[in-house]
């Protein structure tokens, strides 16, 4: 049985994402000691700096999402299933920075497939709470586990016909954002794939700073942030960074 | 106090306020163990659960996971073992934490 951790990083023309994928690598060789594979495409390939010991897949991103009007390259998610070398998969956002172990006891589990429903604001402002602008709950597709198997796949497939028809699905669950966005995909997978009923999910609340949070210093074991005239920081606890300005820090 | 003073306090006590509760999150998120393939919290309703059930019920007994399934439990001491060895870990470090903010309001 193999166990390994899948990570997604495509560079945009704003954002280098393959700083922060480095960062990412490191926390999880330290911390998670999985064997890593990460899906890119040549010209992020040829950004990294050496890696050690890291499995490489090389795919054209599919291009044409957007997030606050700058190019958002994330739908190709849906095809963890198909890239994964590994029987049981961890996958995870590259802006998701396991500063603990935590993680890793979900790949021992009898699970077909685990993601989490909720996100803790690190800020204290509560600022994930309050979005339920659709009509179903939103999943976080940030950190999801699966091991392959029927199941899984009924998931997969079913994300990707979500994927194919998202106009139609994003009206039919009234979802505010019209961009592709992998946490309604899944979500709305889930709940067609499972008969709109309880799945299971990982008992955990991701720790997430909000986009407005500046990074002002990253070392081994944290990260401290500043908002408005407050600073503050975290260690030992897994961090979700949605400010990708953190690669300059 | 002048009206500087009382807003430096109140910006201490609210950055104090904000890393306990994210302590005590750290913590909550530590207390979650996989014990036999199966996700379990390890807070004080399992270990006493476990430990009632291992002292009046013969084994094998059974107890539901954090998703509502029904887990055997064959060897409820190694069980509770790692139960406790988990949450003892979790507010070990909970409680190291709540020194230095103890400290910081001095």
């Amino acid at each position: 049985m193999t166990k390994g951790i899948l990570l997604f990083c495509f560079d945009t023309p704003d954002t280098k994402y393959h700083k922060v994928l480095e960062r990412c690598v490191e926390l999880c060789n330290r911390n998670l000691r999985l064997e890593i594979t990460v899906v890119t495409d040549i010209h992020t390939y040829k950004r990294l700096k050496p890696l050690g010991f890291i499995n490489y897949k090389l795919i054209e991103p599919e291009l044409g999402n957007t997030k606050n009007r700058k190019e958002w390259r994330n739908v190709d998610r849906h095809m963890a299933y198909e890239l994964s070398p590994y029987d049981t998969t961890l996958v995870m956002d590259i802006d998701y920075f396991p500063f603990t172990d935590n993680l890793r006891q979900f790949l021992d589990t009898d699970y077909d497939f685990l993601i989490s429903k909720q996100a803790y604001d690190l800020t204290n402002r509560n600022s994930f709470d309050h979005r339920r602008w659709s009509m179903i709950d939103m999943v976080w597709a940030t950190v999801l586990v699966f091991r392959k198997g029927a199941k899984a796949k009924r998931i997969f497939d079913m994300v990707k016909y979500v994927k194919k028809y998202y106009p139609y699905f994003n009206e039919l669950y009234r979802i505010y954002g019209k961009n592709f966005r992998n946490d309604y995909a899944f979500a709305i997978a889930l709940e067609q794939a499972n008969g709109f009923i309880h799945y299971d999910t990982l008992p955990i609340r991701l720790p997430t700073l909000p986009p407005d949070c500046e990074i002002v210093k990253f070392t081994d074991r944290g990260v401290a942030w500043k908002y408005g005239e407050n600073i503050n920081y975290t260690e030992d606890q897994d961090v979700h960074v949605l400010n990708k300005e953190l690669m300059h820090v | 106090m002048d009206i500087g003073s009382l807003k430096k306090e109140s910006d201490l006590s609210f950055d104090i306020a904000v890393a306990k509760r994210n302590a005590l999150e750290k913590a909550n998120s530590r207390l979650v163990v996989v014990y036999k393939e199966h996700i379990f919290r390890a807070d004080a309703q399992t270990i006493n659960l476990v430990k009632n059930l291992e002292q009046e019920h013969a084994v094998p007994f059974y107890i539901l996971d954090t998703n509502n399934n029904p887990v055997e439990i064959s060897d409820p001491k190694e069980f509770l073992h790692v139960l406790i060895q988990r949450n003892q870990e979790a507010m070990r470090s909970y409680h190291q934490m709540s020194k230095t903010f103890a400290k910081r309001n001095d």
